[in-house]
């Protein structure tokens, strides 16, 4: 099973990433709604995939990203963020601070579902 | 707040009575009953209104149907009612002989006024319904408590 | 790409419209919460950083999910809202009146937009708030602009508040227990105050989340926090964060939007009105039930031993004095300061002022005077109306002003003043003072009656407050000058208020408007005339008088008697309301207005005084003008209360109409 953690502030996008990204096989889903808590749930288990939002309080996307990329066994899990049209300096700091790959929002679900097989390998060898 | 529709269904209404005539009004503009006390007269309100009542806290107009209807007034005994009514955002209680009970009319059992039914109620009856051998005038509301409908000259004024 | 089926993006779309509803009534309140926050704390200090952040958040949101869902129009006005918070963040604007109105009217319509969503209504236009923020933003952004310093956060901590080091390790087992960070973290705010929050990995790499604290915490806690993964130290005493050997802590980036510290609460709460309507009948049964307690017991007095008759009596007065607490508890919860009203009036005099090219300066005085809403809302524009009417037709241009010897800058003087149950606002000018003869001559032109001599204050006015009364051409009517003041005097009619009038030609003109501070409950007279009782507000009776019926002198179709030195025309209420009426040798009189203005109202007696809790009349079957309103005495019967300017005013206006009571006849 691999575990895919989506991490937004918004409960109505966490949704709708969860829902985008139904159709992949053997994924279960967990979610944060803040930086602490995304860090929180790799604390307690490895994770296949993050799908990360840059904008959030407390803790801004990119230092969980530098805190994930820095310092734990996470070092080399893809990371999907989801930035803001318009904001390049955020898509800049974050590609530089370690993301895979980067969506603007509003996403379109079926390029983040393609996006996320993409990076999935073991999952989506699974299909088709 | 709007009545029950009479295009659709089964209606609820309560009955009462006013110089003899059965009237009806749908249950959803009814809020309650009671019996009345003493009304406070208001100076230079028009004539069908007795006065005012506390009704639940909140100072009531009294719309005396008899009066309204343009027949004499009389004497309240024991049957006299205060229905209170909610038009919208306005509350006002209607003083009639007697109220009566609750029933269900059938949509289909509400004919539109006849034109023999003109007289002084007959501006304010919105349907007719028969009800084994009763028939019961289904009023409206809004047209009753309009006070800028033209009363016929009031000899008590 | 690999295959997939169908596109989700259709059901995406509408299968999340609930929780998009529902976030944003989230996102909707809290930024509702934050604005007034906002406006209390304007011109009092540094705004603080932090409430400019969470509102941007909001903001930031609210575009978000309203892209997701593609409702336009909700996007891109949040993202207006957005772009003024980022602005205001930087530091590069204190948030004026004019940008905190803009962000209120910005954030209504988004709501507007969002619920007609909901509704599947059409959506209210967005461009005329939109471009009004745009305007904002170009205005404010521009540099160079000296600006006060924004409060931070974290200096608003409390000094000698201790100060606690948290340390939080999460776990499987903990995380079964419903233990999260979050958990901790909620339990920290509600005991006080986060200073910091950041993820550590420990010695043995794991990871620990680090708090920084200033809060109320007890031996007790500490060890009942210490079972569910939280160590807990003082910061003075540690001199470092606890367990676990500190590798690398986490610097915060300075200029991502970390607010360390969760926000205080705002200390105002928004309340519906209807809600303080339902608190305050409440009260009023309150009040009524005691005085009929006090009837009750006033009956069964004499059946009691004195001790017990005492004990009662100590219960009764302490009964009293906590209904009377909670009374003007309830009372000032609708109190609000009169500022509000005036509030606007700088922008409406500036603008108006240069509309018709006059220079005139505008002086408030005694914002802070409280009254109560409603009446800070019926009086909003009668007000707003005396001031733009002092602008058009009090104040001079420079030029005329300079030819009278007069400062080019016209002043406009704006006032509260509350003595007891009154609150006394006046709207004072330096400007032409009002011209007797030109209200005279539009009077006659109007074909309004107008008394013969030089009329004095009370008479103009009357004058000038007629319906149909105007100094100015129809095409100034219709641009709102010159308009009659018709309508501040029925707003201060309906409020049981009073107006006067105060003119020196070429010196200045004074409005003055006494208003009752609250509405609901007062003090009244009572009084009995032809069987009927009814309630006399206070405020409004100048004096009581008694009159010998024989001292009444007719004259013509009025009844008078020598009153200081003059005539006071008397009207019997009695005859008022026909209510039918006992030769009586003795009168109460009520006497109301001032000057030539002035009516006694006589009643057959007055027969105490009263706290009476005012009801309103509010349907139009019963609205009738000279009653204000109808209260209880103790018995369940609806008094009257009376409105004696009103019917004075009508009185004076009619002298030969005789009034009818609703059929009945007596």
């Amino acid at each position: 099973m691999a575990k895919i953690l989506i991490v937004d502030d918004s409960a109505t996008i966490r949704k709708m990433v969860r829902a985008s990204l139904r159709p992949l096989e053997d994924a279960e889903f967990v979610e944060a709604g803040n930086g602490l808590e995304a860090i929180e749930q790799i604390a307690l288990g490895p994770v296949a995939l993050i799908i990360l939002d840059l904008n959030m309080p407390d803790m801004h996307g990119v230092d969980v990203l530098k805190f994930v990329r820095r310092h734990h066994g996470c070092r080399d899990v893809p990371v999907i963020v989801l930035t803001t049209r318009g904001d390049e300096a955020s898509r800049e700091t974050a590609m530089t601070a370690g993301a895979t790959q980067y969506l603007t929002k509003p996403f379109v679900p079926h390029v983040l579902l393609s996006s996320a097989r993409d990076l999935l390998p073991a999952v989506a060898r699974r299909d088709a | 707040m709007t009545g029950a529709t009479a295009t659709t269904g089964l209606g609820s209404y309560i009955l009462f009575s006013v110089s003899g005539t059965t009237y009806a009004l749908p249950t959803a503009e009814v809020r309650h009953m009671e019996m009345i006390e003493d009304i406070t007269r208001v100076p230079n309100a028009p004539s069908f209104v007795d006065g005012v009542v506390f009704s639940r806290g909140q100072v009531v107009p009294v719309v005396n149907l008899r009066a309204r209807f343009g027949f004499d007034r009389v004497p309240h005994d024991l049957r006299t009612r205060l229905i209170v009514v909610q038009a919208e955002s306005r509350v006002v209680g209607l003083l009639v002989d007697a109220a009566r009970e609750f029933v269900s009319i059938p949509a289909d059992a509400v004919q539109p006024p006849h034109e023999a039914l003109a007289g002084m109620s007959g501006r304010y009856v919105e349907g007719v319904a028969s009800i084994g051998d009763r028939l019961i005038l289904i009023l409206n509301l809004q047209r009753i408590l309009n006070f800028a409908d033209p009363l016929p000259a009031d000899p008590a004024a | 790409m690999s295959q997939e089926g169908a596109p989700l993006d259709e059901i995406s779309f509408s299968d999340f419209l609930d929780d998009y509803y529902a976030e944003c009534d989230e996102h909707l309140m809290g930024a509702r919460r934050l604005l007034l926050a906002l406006e209390t704390s304007i011109g009092r200090g540094p705004v603080n950083r932090s409430v400019l952040d969470e509102l941007f958040r909001h903001f930031h949101s609210l575009k978000g999910i309203s892209g997701m869902v593609e409702l336009r129009a909700a996007e891109q006005l949040a993202h207006h809202l957005e772009d003024y918070l980022r602005v205001l963040r930087a530091g590069e604007a204190e948030p004026t009146r004019d940008g905190l109105d803009a962000l209120f009217a910005g954030t209504q319509t988004l709501e507007q937009v969002i619920a007609a969503r909901r509704a599947q209504m059409p959506l209210p236009p967005i461009d005329a708030i939109g471009s009004r923020i745009a305007q904002l933003i170009a205005m404010d952004a521009a540099p160079g602009v000296a600006q006060p310093p924004l409060a931070d956060a974290a200096s608003r901590a409390p000094l000698g508040a201790r100060r606690w080091h948290i340390s939080f390790s999460p776990s499987q087992e903990l995380m079964a227990r419903g233990i999260r960070v979050d958990t901790i973290r909620q339990r920290l705010a509600g005991a006080g105050e986060i200073l910091s929050a950041a993820p550590r990995v420990t010695a043995d790499g794991a990871i620990a989340f680090d708090f920084v604290f200033t809060g109320r915490v007890d031996a007790a806690t500490i060890a009942a926090w210490q079972g569910d993964g939280v160590q807990i130290e003082p910061a003075e005493g540690t001199g470092g964060i606890a367990p676990g050997a500190v590798s690398d802590p986490l610097p915060l980036d300075t200029d991502s939007p970390v607010s360390p510290a969760i926000l205080a609460p705002s200390h105002v709460v928004r309340v519906d009105l209807t809600r303080l309507d339902d608190l305050m009948r409440n009260v009023g049964d309150l009040v009524i039930s005691r005085a009929r307690l006090g009837e009750t017991l006033g009956r069964v007095e004499r059946r009691l031993a004195p001790a017990e008759w005492r004990s009662i009596q100590e219960n009764v007065l302490a009964l009293d004095l906590q209904v009377r607490t909670l009374r003007e508890g309830i009372m000032r919860v609708r109190l609000v300061p009169v500022g509000e009203i005036f509030r606007r009036m700088p922008f409406v005099v500036r603008d108006l002022a240069g509309e018709t090219g006059k220079r005139v300066r505008l002086e408030l005085k005694g914002q802070a005077t409280e009254v109560d809403k409603f009446l800070i809302e019926r009086m909003m524009d009668p007000v707003l109306h005396l001031v733009r009417n002092a602008v058009s037709h009090g104040i001079e241009t420079a030029d005329e002003r300079i030819a009278a010897g007069k400062r080019p800058e016209g002043t406009i003087v704006l006032s509260a003043v509350s003595a007891g149950d009154v609150v006394r606002i006046e709207i004072a000018d330096d400007g032409r003072g009002v011209d007797a003869t030109a209200v005279v001559a539009r009077a006659r032109a109007g074909g309004l009656p107008v008394p013969a001599g030089s009329p004095d204050a009370a008479t103009l006015l009357s004058l000038i407050c007629a319906p149909g009364f105007s100094t100015r051409e129809l095409s100034d009517r219709a641009s709102g000058r010159g308009v009659g003041l018709s309508v501040v005097k029925s707003a201060v009619d309906e409020l049981s208020g009073a107006m006067y009038l105060e003119s020196e030609p070429g010196v200045g003109t004074t409005f003055i408007l006494d208003l009752p501070v609250t509405l609901a409950i007062t003090d009244a007279l009572i009084a009995r005339a032809g069987g009927d009782t009814f309630a006399v507000p206070q405020g409004s009776v100048r004096e009581v008088i008694e009159v010998a019926t024989a001292a009444m002198l007719q004259v013509e179709r009025n009844e008078m008697i020598a009153y200081r030195g003059g005539a006071l025309p008397i009207v019997r209420l009695s005859q008022l309301f026909q209510t039918g009426e006992a030769a009586r040798d003795r009168l109460h009189v009520f006497v109301v207005g001032t000057g030539s203005g002035a009516l006694g109202i006589a009643v057959d007696r007055i027969i105490g005084q009263r706290e009476i809790v005012v009801r309103t009349i509010t349907d139009p079957l019963v609205r009738v003008a000279g009653i204000a309103g109808a209260t209880d005495l103790g018995d369940g019967h609806v008094v009257l209360i009376l409105d004696p300017a009103v019917l004075a005013r009508q009185m004076r206006d009619r002298p030969s109409r005789t009034y009818t009571a609703g059929g009945l006849g007596r």
